[in-house]
């Protein structure tokens, strides 16, 4: 039970119920998890290319051929890739910062590893650096300092649009969002 | 303690727990508060977007000590849409009140000339000028307000001499002392006003008032500044002029 509580969000009742249930009901749904835990604290490692949690040295993305290298995305967490895969047609490849330039946390260039990305775009290869870091103020910030790498390689840099969520009314977004929204529309 | 709608900018907010954020906020009665906002992290937060620096909002909490808990938010105003450099500008102003205001210590003229540096950011003043008038007054607030209208004897200023301004005396004519830092008459006068329009008075301007937060930083790093100082740093081809001071001189 006591193991179980690593996980957030789970307290004393909850792993107590979760242990019975695997324990008393579910043996072989023990063992199974206990296997995949086992494996993933052993052998999950940062891709070596685009630093994307991966079982092998590189990850599934980077090692598929049919990937654009031109495209480069860059996103400041394994979750953003996951979702950008499971949303959107994107064929390009990745590139996580695992966190995101914070100065007043102490966070800069150098503790994102900012260099490893510098290298990457130095090979020439990316064509177009997608910034999809989060709308929040560090997120901009980061932002800003990736596109002025690239503008200094001559590479052409662009941000994801920030607006109205789909299904979403009008009235209940808040102030921000829907002035960005207001200064980033299109022509139809 | 119940606090109500309290005018106030979130300076950082960093994650907390699961869903959860810790504040700092500068308030206008409050000065510098700790606040900690609870759920506000999932995804049909409401106050999420409110809750983020640049953004004038009336905050109500309750609780007292080194942490409150933040019981409401609305926003005051629109959010400023700073970016680039104008963003960092803003960071580093953050970074200054966080580090030199003690938290709970009240600052209603300090917080007006936050909200002024906030819109100048916004309005497009040149950030170099925005800056230097903001770290005056911060200096003024903690008082450590900087004599510029009259030399350390009492006289007045001459625009057309070169003075060195020697930390908690003021401004000596320049063939008399040694030490303090080399700056024009003109440049002192025009800080005084706030309107750096040239460069050499631009350029005193942020050796003086960098000098003076180097004392009351005492040794504590600016990492706005070093990110400033990374970024201009890394792109070459563009002008290495920062409007936000280094620490130590580059090159």
């Amino acid at each position: 039970m006591e193991a179980l509580r690593c996980l957030p969000g789970v307290g004393p009742k909850s792993a107590s119920r979760m242990a019975f249930h695997l324990v008393e009901r579910d043996r072989v749904g023990a063992e199974r998890l206990a296997h995949a835990l086992l494996a993933a604290a052993e052998g999950v490692r940062h891709c070596r290319r685009c630093r994307n949690l991966s079982e092998a040295e590189l990850c599934s993305v980077c090692a598929d051929p049919a990937r654009d290298a031109s495209l480069l995305c860059v996103v400041e967490t394994p979750a953003d890739v996951l979702a950008i895969e499971q949303a959107t047609g994107f064929r390009g490849q990745y590139f996580v910062l695992m966190g995101r330039l914070s100065p007043l946390d102490g966070i800069g260039p150098s503790e994102l590893g900012l260099d490893r990305l510098e290298a990457r775009l130095d090979e020439g290869q990316v064509r177009e650096l997608i910034l999809a870091t989060n709308p929040t103020v560090e997120g901009e910030a980061t932002a800003h300092y990736l596109a002025m790498l690239a503008r200094e390689r001559g590479i052409r840099s662009t941000r994801i649009a920030h607006g109205v969520p789909m299904g979403g009314e009008l009235e209940y977004i808040d102030g921000g969002t829907l002035a960005h929204a207001f200064s980033g529309r299109r022509e139809v | 303690m119940r606090v109500e709608l309290e005018a106030a900018y979130v300076l950082h907010a960093r994650a907390y727990r699961e869903t959860s954020l810790l504040l700092e906020a500068f308030s206008l009665q409050h000065g510098r508060v700790g606040l900690v906002a609870r759920g506000v992290r999932g995804a049909r937060s409401r106050t999420r977007a409110l809750l983020q620096p640049f953004q004038p909002v009336l905050l109500s909490w309750r609780g007292g000590g080194e942490l409150a808990t933040l019981s409401g938010v609305e926003a005051a105003g629109p959010a400023l849409a700073l970016q680039g450099e104008r963003l960092l500008g803003g960071l580093y102003a953050n970074e200054l009140l966080l580090t030199l205001v003690a938290r709970d210590d009240a600052q209603p003229a300090l917080f007006a000339h936050y909200q002024a540096l906030c819109a100048a950011l916004a309005a497009g003043t040149p950030i170099e000028v925005a800056l230097r008038v903001f770290e005056r007054d911060l200096l003024d607030a903690l008082g450590y307000r900087l004599l510029l209208a009259q030399a350390a004897d009492g006289s007045p200023l001459q625009a057309a001499l070169r003075y060195r301004y020697v930390a908690d005396e003021g401004a000596h004519p320049a063939s008399g002392v040694d030490d303090g830092v080399p700056v024009a008459g003109a440049s002192l006068l025009a800080l005084g006003r706030g309107e750096l329009a040239d460069a050499a008075a631009r350029a005193d301007a942020k050796r003086l008032l960098r000098a003076q937060l180097e004392r009351l930083l005492n040794g504590r790093r600016l990492r706005t500044r070093e990110l400033a100082r990374a970024l201009l740093g890394g792109a070459r081809g563009e002008p290495a002029t920062s409007s936000i001071p280094e620490g130590a001189h580059r090159r």
